[in-house]
């Protein structure tokens, strides 16, 4: 039972510090959870503290391997307004 | 669009305002002394000073608490120029030395910031490490910080040890309706909070930050990003409000939104606000706001003068390379900034003598003009067209000659005769002057003359290496004199 960071990271240490069990190190080429100190924040908060903070959609995935922050939750920007904008800037 | 005019002239307003008063250097006249004397050679809030002075960013804030509509976390990109993006991470000790190597190098820089690329106070550690140690091995620094607001009451404390005399605030809403436009969510409490809720928590503790700060006696600047049809009508509720509190200074910003960025605003087809409109907001906080409108927006890395960047220079690699003598450094820094004040105090007294000049000789009845100028600092027009990565936008008028802006050109001139797309920087550099009557740099090429004339900007190279004010008066006074500015009433700003 752990969440898992993914390489969408941008490394900005934002999770690191709020982890109640210590679990988030630096690594390269992006921010790890060591899966036998994660907790899922049980017994510490109701919510995933790393996912409550972390400002990249779909970067912390739940131990289902899901999405903890689906696109479009955090930003706001629906996902085919975002893929279209970006397959507007590939195009050129 | 028509705002009321805001500025609740603090008590030792000196008597005149922007508009009504000699010519453009009168930016600091409604500031009460003590302010003054801290601001005046700061490169960001005195216009003249950042000809002289430089400014640089450290890099140690990665972690943010808030998302804002304007912000990509991802972006990392060394051609992107905007608040948020950086190149290189440091940690405090590589910032310490990379700000010693940078004040060694470049004695002009006198001002450390740091602005990000998330919010330096969701960093306490890292900022705090930094200054602390900053103030204790390079004394000569002024430290700066910026921040959104919603950790500042808990770091006010540990600030006021750090004789760190100005914070930024971000503040571009008072209404929690206006803030749930902006931003999306907040972390609070170990949770993450959408909507008018986040946006309330977090103006609350702006401006009970706001008022801490005040108590005090740390002078706090407010930014404001203008957003068209989110904030801007509110913006001078938000001026009102800031000034009552004691915030010395409110800082009108454009919003930079474009679908590249990733951002929501961009990707939403978000416009900025025009020039004019800009302008239009600034005049309508008339007086200090005139400190600010030569704010470059700079990255959360920049070095060096406002408008430009020696990043490049102070990379992890080249720092670790370098040997400093900070004590040594100190005492060069000390023989040229004083020099720098010498120059700079003969130069604000001879503008203020040719200021009463001016308003003795008969007032001109002619409208006002917009011309833009190259130049690369020290006040001097010096620049040659071709290599402008931007230009100073002055208004000359019957009133004097202030300035009012700058605006980005893509240099189409690299001094590469391979340049494939040449021309079309070349348009689009002279679009971003529209609106100007007159351009004056060092020199220009035919191509350029031929365009700028076709658009209606007469390019001038008459006056190199001449100060930008003087340059700008005696263009008008001869475009006044071929009769090109007989007064149009109607074509006449309300700022003017």
């Amino acid at each position: 039972m752990a969440v898992t960071i993914i390489e969408s990271c941008v490394n900005c240490f934002a999770c690191e510090p709020v982890c109640p069990s210590k679990a988030i190190f630096e690594s390269k080429p992006h921010f790890k959870v060591n899966p036998n100190k994660c907790t899922e924040c049980e017994g510490d908060y109701p919510v995933f503290q790393c996912a409550s903070i972390c400002p990249i959609e779909g970067a912390i995935l739940n131990s289902l391997g899901e999405a903890i922050n689906p696109p479009g939750s955090l930003t706001g920007i629906p996902p085919e307004k975002m893929a279209e904008a970006m397959a507007e800037l590939q195009s050129h | 669009m028509q705002l009321p005019v805001l500025n609740e002239a603090p008590a030792a307003k000196g008597g005149c305002s922007a508009s009504s008063c000699g010519t453009t250097d009168n930016q600091m006249d409604t500031l009460p002394d003590s302010i003054r004397e801290k601001v005046q050679n700061h490169p960001c809030y005195s216009e003249d000073a950042h000809h002289y002075f430089a400014r640089m960013h450290v890099a140690v804030a990665p972690a943010c608490n808030i998302q804002c509509h304007y912000c990509n976390r991802k972006y990392d990109c060394a051609n992107e120029s905007r608040p948020g993006v950086v190149s290189e991470l440091l940690t405090p000790d590589q910032a310490v030395k990379k700000t010693m190597a940078v004040a060694a190098t470049i004695p002009q820089m006198t001002v450390l910031g740091i602005a990000g690329p998330g919010d330096p106070l969701a960093n306490p550690e890292r900022t705090f490490e930094t200054f602390r140690r900053l103030s204790e091995e390079a004394p000569d620094i002024k430290l700066c910080v910026s921040t959104n607001g919603l950790a500042l009451p808990d770091a006010v404390e540990e600030l006021s040890k750090h004789n760190i005399d100005h914070v930024t605030i971000t503040i571009n809403c008072v209404d929690p309706e206006i803030g749930a436009k902006i931003y999306p969510w907040i972390f609070w409490n170990n949770k993450r909070i959408k909507g008018k809720k986040a946006a309330k928590i977090l103006i609350d503790q702006q401006q009970k930050g706001l008022e801490m700060l005040i108590a005090k006696g740390i002078l706090v600047k407010v930014n404001s990003v203008m957003i068209p049809g989110v904030n801007d009508q509110h913006l001078a509720e938000v001026s009102r409000v800031v000034k009552s509190k004691g915030a010395f200074l409110h800082n009108v910003m454009p919003l930079i939104a474009e679908a590249e960025h990733g951002t929501f605003y961009g990707v939403m087809g978000q416009r900025g606000p025009t020039p004019d409109e800009l302008q239009d907001l600034q005049d309508s906080c008339s007086g200090d706001m005139n400190m600010m409108r030569h704010c470059r927006q700079c990255r959360a890395d920049a070095v060096g003068l406002l408008g430009e960047d020696r990043g490049d220079e102070f990379t992890l690699d080249k720092i670790e390379e370098m040997e400093i003598d900070y004590s040594a450094a100190m005492e060069k820094r000390k023989v040229i900034h004083q020099a720098i004040q010498e120059e700079m105090d003969s130069k604000r007294l001879e503008k203020s003598q040719k200021a009463e000049q001016f308003k003795a000789e008969p007032k001109l009845a002619t409208r006002p003009v917009l011309m833009a100028v190259a130049t690369s600092g020290q006040g001097l027009i010096n620049v040659h067209f071709g290599h402008a990565k931007e230009f100073l936008i002055y208004e000359a008028s019957p009133d004097g000659v202030r300035f009012i802006s700058h605006r980005k050109a893509d240099q189409y001139c690299g001094g590469d005769s391979t340049c494939g797309d040449g021309e079309s920087v070349l348009q689009q550099t002279v679009r971003a002057l529209a609106g100007c009557e007159a351009v004056l740099c060092s020199k220009v090429g035919y191509e350029p003359w031929d365009l700028l004339e076709k658009a209606g900007i007469m390019p001038n190279g008459e006056h190199a290496m001449e100060p930008i004010e003087d340059a700008v008066l005696a263009v008008y006074k001869e475009m006044a004199a071929a009769g090109k500015l007989d007064a149009k009433p109607e074509a006449l700003r309300a700022s003017a």
